[in-house]
């Protein structure tokens, strides 16, 4: 692969944020509601779909990982459950930022922002659950599992706004809303998704890296099985 | 003449700037959490990248 392609998509990404931020900021027009308050939903909105995103990409990688049984799944898998955590923690704090003014308080136990919440604290333990497990075959499969079992509250997120009664607004349609307002909130997500990219792939290069040092080391083989023949030759 | 003209010229106003249409909103002001928002987003994005850039394979 060209060197210069990855940091390319990366400074893509940043020059597509700036440009998607006076979108956001100046461009788009003020919501009938909300006045200029709703102008956090481009960066609020695109960090949530990339955190799905990368949530969902981290679950394919586990469990074809519990197939295959490769390196590179397991390497992509830890990348991507990273950057799901930065994108899904900047949304979560700016969604509770967002509610102060328009829900008079910072946090409220409603389905939505729970759920997200549930699914933020699940991938911090996976991540801690990597750090934690020093044997690398032990971890990948560990935290594949964990993986697995933490996805099932992607959906839940998704649809909880729909299934009980939620503060959290539905999802929005382009039918509904002013064209100038999608084009923008499309934009921003796009440059997030240039970064999304980016930076898995960054991470992605950092775990390989890592695991070629842990294979590299001795303890990090399996134990090598010596027969009695072998134990009382060595003694002797 | 200027108060038979107004109404056009409201109308041009409309057409061409969209927040004119819907009005300022009943939430009134609120730019600090704007900023507020759009500054730990950046922060964010910035100093994980940051970290990439010290993590990098190549530095060894």
């Amino acid at each position: 692969m060209r060197k210069w392609l990855r940091p390319a998509v990366g400074v893509l990404g940043f020059a597509m944020l700036v440009v998607g931020a006076w979108f956001g900021l100046v461009k788009a027009p003020p919501d009938r509601e909300m006045g200029d308050v709703y102008r956090i939903i481009y960066v609020h909105v695109p960090c949530f779909w990339m955190a799905f995103l990368a949530v969902t990409l981290n679950f394919a990688c586990s469990a074809l990982y519990l197939i295959k049984g490769s390196w590179k799944l397991d390497a992509l898998a830890e990348s991507s459950a990273e950057v799901g955590v930065l994108f899904g923690a900047t949304g979560l704090t700016l969604g509770s930022i967002w509610a102060r003014p328009t829900w008079g308080v910072w946090w409220t136990w409603d389905p939505r922002l729970t759920t997200a919440a549930i699914m933020l604290v699940s991938y911090a333990g996976y991540l801690a659950l990597r750090r934690f497990v020093e044997d690398p075959e032990r971890r990948a499969v560990w935290s594949a599992v964990v993986a697995i079992i933490a996805f099932a509250d992607v959906p839940i997120i998704w649809y909880s706004v729909q299934w009980w009664k939620s503060q959290h607004q539905i999802q929005s349609s382009p039918k509904t809303v002013d064209p100038q307002m999608v084009f923008a909130l499309r934009w921003n997500a796009l440059a997030m998704l240039a970064l999304l990219i980016f930076f898995i792939w960054s991470r992605y290069r950092i775990a390989l890296r890592d695991r070629q040092q842990e294979v590299a080391l001795p303890d990090a083989l399996p134990p090598a099985r010596t027969t009695p023949v072998q134990a009382s030759g060595a003694l002797k | 003449m200027k108060a038979a003209i107004l109404p056009l010229l409201l109308l041009a106003q409309t057409v061409s700037d969209p927040a004119s249409r819907v009005g300022s909103g009943r939430i009134q002001g609120g730019w600090e959490y704007v900023w507020a928002c759009y500054a730990i987003a950046w922060g964010a994005i910035i100093l994980y990248t940051f970290s990439l850039w010290l993590r990098r394979p190549d530095r060894e």
